[in-house]
This record gives C-alpha cells, structure tokens and sequence, in this order.
C-alpha cells in the first residue's frame, strides 16, 4: 500500500511557552466504567497539578476507547504517558512547551535515554529558544524504525548542533527511511545521510 | 437538552393529549352552538385562482394541550438537530471547502489560512484502490472514525482528505475498511499502546 501525506508542515517555530490553539475535548468517553472514569480523573488531575500538559493524555484515553482496549489497559497507557512526560519536562528543562515535551515523552516511549533529551537540549545553544519538537519526533521516528537510538540521538546532536532547519530535519527523516526501505543497514543509512546533511550545511552561504 | 430516556415518551403525550377533558353538558352545548355560528374563514380568490385544484387545503385543529405538545415536540425535534449538526461541526471541526484544499497540496509549510485562525489546511492522502472506506483518526478528531472520511479523488483514484489543524503535534492514523493503519510516510509514533502503531503530523502556527 502507497500512502503519502502531502503536506507536512513542517516548521514548528512556535515559541517554548506559547499557548497551543488545540482543542482536545476534555471529558473521559461515558463508555468507560465510573470506576475507570474516577481514576482516569485522579491520573489526570495530578499531572496537570504537576503542570504537565494533559491533552495528551485524554486523547491517549480516546485513543484506547477507539481501539477497544481493555480499560485497566488504558489506565495503564495513561500511568506510562505520564510518567514520561514527567521524565521528558526533567530532561528538556522547565522553558520547555507542551508539544516538546509530548514529543520528548514520545521519544523515551521509543527507548531514548532522558540524558538523550538533556544533551540535544544543549545542543541546541545556539537557537536557545527554537522549540526541539521536530528534532524529538524524528529522533522518536528513527529509533521506531531500528535504528538504535545512541545512533540516532548522536546524528540529531550534530544536525541540530550545526543549526539545520526543522525542514531539512524532516527531509533527513524520509531520506533515512528510504535508505532502510531499500535495505540499507540502519546504521550505515543514518550514517551516510548525517554526513550528507553536514555537507549540505557547510555548502549553503 | 436531552431527549427523555424513555422511547415511549411520545406515545404517553399522545394518550394524555386524547384523554377526554371532563366538561358540564351544559357548556359542551353552548361551545358547539359558538362554533356553528361562527363565520367561515375566508380565503383570498386570487390565491385560490392562481393555484386552482393542484393546491389542497390542510387543516389541522388543536386545543390549548395540543399545542403545547406540538411546541414541546418541535423544540425537542430543534435541540435534538441542533445537537446532532454540533457534534459533526465538533467532529469535523478542522474540515475545510475544497479550494483551500487544493492550496495544501505543497510538500512544503502550507499558509495562507486566516492569522485569526490559527489553523493550516494539511492534506492527508491514502492510494488504496482496493478499499471501498477510509478514515482518518487522531487527536484531532477524538479518534473518532465516522468523524473525517476520506473521499476518492477521480482524477487519481486516490483517497483524499484535507483538514484545517490547529498548531501542534497530531497523532494519527487510516482506518481502511476496518484495519487500522499507519501512514508510512509520515513520522512514526512510538507510543502504540494499543497494539497498532500510529503517525505524526506537526502543524505549524500560521503566524510564523
């Protein structure tokens, strides 16, 4: 099956703490148990207490709902997510804003380290205030493809290092995948395109 | 407002309503001598002549109860439309007239959409041509999977969608006749807890 999203945009320039226009329907689905409804409301109450952002955890509810799933399935996912936002806001820093630390959170899930998050954070010394999100999801996307993610979160430490835009971080991304689709080793693919990217830069005024 | 739990609930009112009211004989008779001795409506000749036989007369008469009960029906039929439009509006609520979707059509950042809006169109798109549905589901839609159908394009037999999203990170996924897919070409979401793995699209502030 061909799939293709056309568009993507692709830079999320939005400031660390700027508030995000979504508009998740913050209610639990009434198909849930009044038990499960009672603790999904103590879960989520005590992370927003811990200012994390909760919008991610009603749709991870949603979401569960939609699947079918279990409920204590679900109050599982959203203990898990919670708990990796808590981990990603400790990593990336307190400046950083929901949508980075929802693709932080989601970068662990992928089996990064929280010193992953804190060194990329550095990394990023010159564009302090440029939000990582974009460089957390293709770090989180890479390392669900199989690339082991010391690797990956090395590659993106030097694109990100080096200023590379948020367009050319998602435009590394589909080279990557198309390596591996063609069946290059992971390793060897991120290899190669890191360099590419590196190159890239260096030739651009 | 909500509809009464209890389906029977118009069969109730029906029943009150032909319930007979206990009248006096006496004030039963001087009604019915009022009502013979009142005048015929009149009809305007012209409205008659223009529309001649092809137009029939209705007329329904109601007392004082039937009234209130056709009212009460009505505003319950309104609030039960009102509600139903809401929740598709709420539903769709990133969905967006076609011409705007054809300015997503870029690989790149698409803008253009009102600042006050804070929304981009993004086009999502599924070559599946052996599917007979697709949907789309994520966070933007409460994964919901009648909310966002995605249409085939004639001219390329593709499955079409485009959205107006808010600023953010989105997690998503096709429902293709059932199954529940990841767009491949697009950012993978790690965190599948439910069995199946999701995508990620980021969308922009249109301001920046």
């Amino acid at each position: 099956m061909s799939v293709r999203l056309l568009t993507l945009a692709v830079a999320f320039a939005a400031s660390a703490g700027a508030a995000r226009a979504q508009e998740v329907d913050r209610t639990l689905p009434s198909q849930l148990s009044a038990p499960t409804r009672a603790t999904l409301d103590r879960l989520i109450d005590s992370a927003r207490v811990a200012g994390l952002p909760v919008d991610p955890l009603y749709s991870k509810v949603r979401e569960g709902v939609f699947r079918s799933a279990e409920e204590p399935r679900v109050i599982a996912a959203v203990q898990r997510l919670t708990r990796d936002l808590g981990d990603a806001r400790a990593a990336l820093g307190d400046s950083a804003g929901a949508e980075e630390i929802t693709a932080g959170a989601n970068a662990l899930r992928a089996g990064l380290h929280p010193a992953d998050l804190s060194r990329l954070r550095e990394s990023r010394a010159r564009r302090s205030d440029h939000p990582l999100t974009v460089a957390l999801v293709v770090l989180a996307d890479l390392a669900t493809r199989g690339v082991p993610p010391a690797m990956a979160a090395a590659s993106l430490n030097e694109l990100v290092a080096r200023n590379v835009s948020d367009g050319s971080l998602l435009s590394f991304r589909q080279n990557v995948e198309r390596d591996l689709v063609g069946g290059r080793s992971p390793a060897s693919a991120l290899d190669a395109r890191t360099r590419a990217m590196i190159d890239d830069e260096r030739r651009r005024p | 407002m909500s509809e009464p739990e209890d389906p029977r609930w118009l069969d109730r009112i029906a029943a009150e309503l032909r319930r007979e009211v206990p009248v006096r004989p006496a004030w039963r008779a001087r009604l019915l001598d009022e009502v013979a001795r009142a005048p015929k409506p009149s009809v305007r000749a012209d409205v008659d002549d223009a529309f001649g036989d092809r137009r029939r007369r209705w007329s329904v008469t109601i007392g004082p109860l039937g009234s209130l009960a056709a009212a009460t029906l009505l505003v319950a039929l309104g609030a039960g439309a009102t509600y139903v439009a809401m929740s598709r509006v709420g539903a769709n609520a990133g969905q967006r007239p076609a011409q705007s979707a054809a300015r997503a059509t870029s690989p790149q950042l698409v803008s253009g959409a009102p600042p006050s809006a804070e929304r981009e169109v993004v086009r999502f798109e599924l070559s599946a041509p052996r599917a007979s549905h697709v949907a789309l589901v994520g966070s933007f839609n409460e994964w919901n999977p009648v909310a966002t159908p995605l249409s085939r394009e004639p001219a390329t037999g593709k499955w079409v969608v485009s959205l107006r999203l808010p600023p953010g990170r989105h997690v998503y996924a096709f429902v293709v006749d059932g199954d529940v897919t990841a767009d491949p070409s697009a950012p993978r979401a790690a965190d599948d807890d439910f069995g199946s793995p999701s995508s990620v699209v980021l969308v922009s502030s249109p301001r920046t």
